[in-house]
């Protein structure tokens, strides 16, 4: 709770700091806003499970962690903004006001526990991220991207409201709990109206963090927004979206599992294929990268249909591993595309990265890590996450689905791996790329995590 | 309280669609009928006032329209809390009123924002 309040009155007082004549103090400004928020957001901790806000909040140590991985993660992303200074159209105060609004409302989904709250939450982070989207209003790119997800999100959106009205209707209750009592009565399991809300409102919260079939909007945003808000995209809304849907229906529905776990299950393996066979067909790094945070909502998802007791420690631990690995690529990419830039847009395609290794070690280094972490190779944090999904899945005897995952990641090592043999074994002419000191900090300590826990998972547990 | 609800108990919804649908149909059929129906160049123009229309309707219109809307729609639609407020103030007391600050003290900082950002200036 204390975050969500700090949040949203730190954010205006970002923005009222863009009026200063100086722009330099907004970078460290909104740092410290973030490190204060990650402060707060562990009073709570271990204070058992607590409800605020009338009953509409509930804060526990599960979505204390969710919060953490969320704040942290932006903190790293807004390291490497660089305070926007090489672009004279940006506006900084609003961009960083926008961000520590939109995780307002990712805090407000990971912790909701009724429906409005969760929709409030949703809407909140959505909004930031049309606004977000569209925020390199020069590049036709970024309009259509950012139009494309409005139209669409706004649909999304409809869709789920039409789901939580529905389930009002059949429940008479908004709150989650309210809900769990009507399922686990004899009519409530029986209800179709119960059933036909669940449906849509899962189709307005998959659509958020996409899944195959609701993905169609992600490679085009994801490629026309700039970088540096893809990567804020793809790693906080997908954490703090799964966070939810596990929320919804291990909370809720866990008395109906039959009825929507075949539902999420064709789902799960249409997301894997999608993401991943689509994926190698990409020339830009970038659009794969899209591609990539499809098919690891998959992996997600897979955690999500199996709903053991494991679920909520590997969903948190996957997406962790999948937000560190994913700001590490992304930062080495803006570099990359900067210093390669061709008719003064950024160059995303894999040839830029043909012989980065000669001139830039540690730049390849970091890549390869956090390539290694996304397709899940031993000694990283991706493959402790990949481990426990699956594990969480072979515990519910989900056999087949797992087959169709192993068979998916397979598929990915191909198109993580073309990126690093183009940085090591492709000719090219990269020069030395000079690489900001707060920005080395972020891929240094961005890679240290991945390795970290992927030497020692059981840390991680620990830390719970 | 009766809970539960049979299909008939809907037929008064049913009606009053029908009824609509109805509505609307036979004024359409109706006025198509009775009215009389004259076809000349100053009657098809889209707007029949006796000034000539000029140029296409889908010109560019500057941003600042758009926001200047918008901007009246927030603060036009923010007065709609204070109603409520106010007819329920002294049950609301002390506590009611200080979020009411709260809240106007957000939208006045959101006024100095738009202010300060010169949405506001029309010449420029």
């Amino acid at each position: 709770m204390y975050p969500i309040i700090l949040l949203s009155v730190l954010g205006i007082v970002v923005l009222f700091l863009g009026f200063m004549k100086s722009k330099n103090i907004l970078l460290p400004a909104t740092l410290l806003f973030l490190a204060l928020a990650l402060g707060s957001n562990f009073i709570d901790w271990n204070q058992g499970p607590l409800l605020y806000f009338y009953g509409m909040f509930s804060v526990t140590n599960l979505t204390l962690a969710f919060n953490a991985i969320v704040l942290i993660s932006a903190f790293l992303i807004v390291a490497m903004t660089r305070g926007f200074q090489d672009d004279e159209e940006a506006q900084p105060a609003e961009y960083y006001g926008i961000m520590l609004f939109s995780l307002v409302g990712a805090i407000m989904i990971i912790g909701y526990e009724h429906l409005i709250i969760f929709f409030v939450g949703i809407e909140i982070l959505s909004v930031a991220m049309y606004i977000l989207t569209g925020s390199d209003k020069r590049n036709l790119r970024s309009n259509e991207a950012s139009l494309k997800y409005f139209l669409m999100g706004a649909f999304a959106t409809g869709i789920m409201l039409f789901g939580i009205a529905l389930l009002y209707g059949a429940t008479g209750a908004f709150s989650l709990t309210g809900i769990r009592g009507f399922v686990s009565t004899a009519a409530g399991a029986q209800s179709y109206i119960l059933y036909a809300g669940l449906l849509l409102l899962l189709i307005g919260m998959l659509f958020k963090v996409s899944a195959a079939p609701f993905h169609f909007w992600t490679p085009d945003v994801y490629d026309g927004a700039p970088s540096i808000f893809t990567t804020f995209m793809s790693t906080i809304v997908k954490t703090a979206g799964f966070a939810a849907i596990f929320r919804l229906l291990s909370h809720s529905f866990a008395g109906i599992y039959d009825f929507w776990y075949i539902t999420l299950a064709v789902i799960t393996v249409l997301t894997l294929f999608v993401g991943n066979v689509v994926a190698v067909y990409q020339d830009s790094f970038k659009r794969m990268m899209a591609y990539s945070s499809i098919s690891h909502a998959g992996y997600l998802l897979i955690a999500l249909t199996a709903l053991t007791a494991q679920t909520e420690r590997s969903i948190l631990f996957y997406s962790m591993a999948y937000s560190v690995a994913t700001i590490s690529a992304f930062g080495v990419l803006m570099l990359i595309a900067k210093e390669k830039s061709l008719d003064g847009r950024p160059n995303e395609s894999y040839d830029a990265f043909n012989g980065l290794a000669k001139q830039n070690p540690l730049l390849a280094f970091v890549l390869t890590v956090s390539m290694l972490s996304l397709a899940g190779i031993p000694l990283t944090a991706g493959f402790w996450g990949k481990f426990f999904v699956f594990s969480s899945a072979a515990d519910r005897g989900l056999i087949w689905m797992l087959v169709v995952a192993v068979l998916m990641s397979a598929v990915g090592i191909y198109y993580y791996f073309r990126v690093v043999i183009a940085s090591y074994m492709k000719e090219g002419n990269t020069g030395k790329i000079r690489v900001a000191p707060f920005y080395q900090i972020v891929l240094v300590a961005a890679t240290v995590i991945t390795i970290l826990f992927g030497l020692a998972p059981g840390f991680f547990e620990q830390l719970l | 309280m009766n809970t539960t609800y049979l299909p008939s108990d809907f037929l008064p919804i049913v009606v009053q669609l029908g009824l609509a649908l109805a509505f609307i149909v036979g004024t359409m059929i109706v006025t198509h009928l009775i009215g009389p129906s004259r076809k000349s160049s100053l009657k098809d123009d889209p707007f029949e006032c006796g000034i000539e229309v000029k140029g296409n309707a889908r010109t560019p219109i500057s941003v600042k329209y758009f926001l200047v809307a918008i901007l009246f729609v927030l603060f036009d639609v923010e007065v709609i809390f204070m109603y409520p407020w106010a007819v329920n103030f002294r049950q609301l007391g002390m506590l009611g009123f200080i979020e009411m600050l709260l809240f106007m003290a957000l939208l006045l900082a959101g006024f100095y924002y738009i202010i300060r950002k010169g949405v506001l200036k029309w010449e420029e």
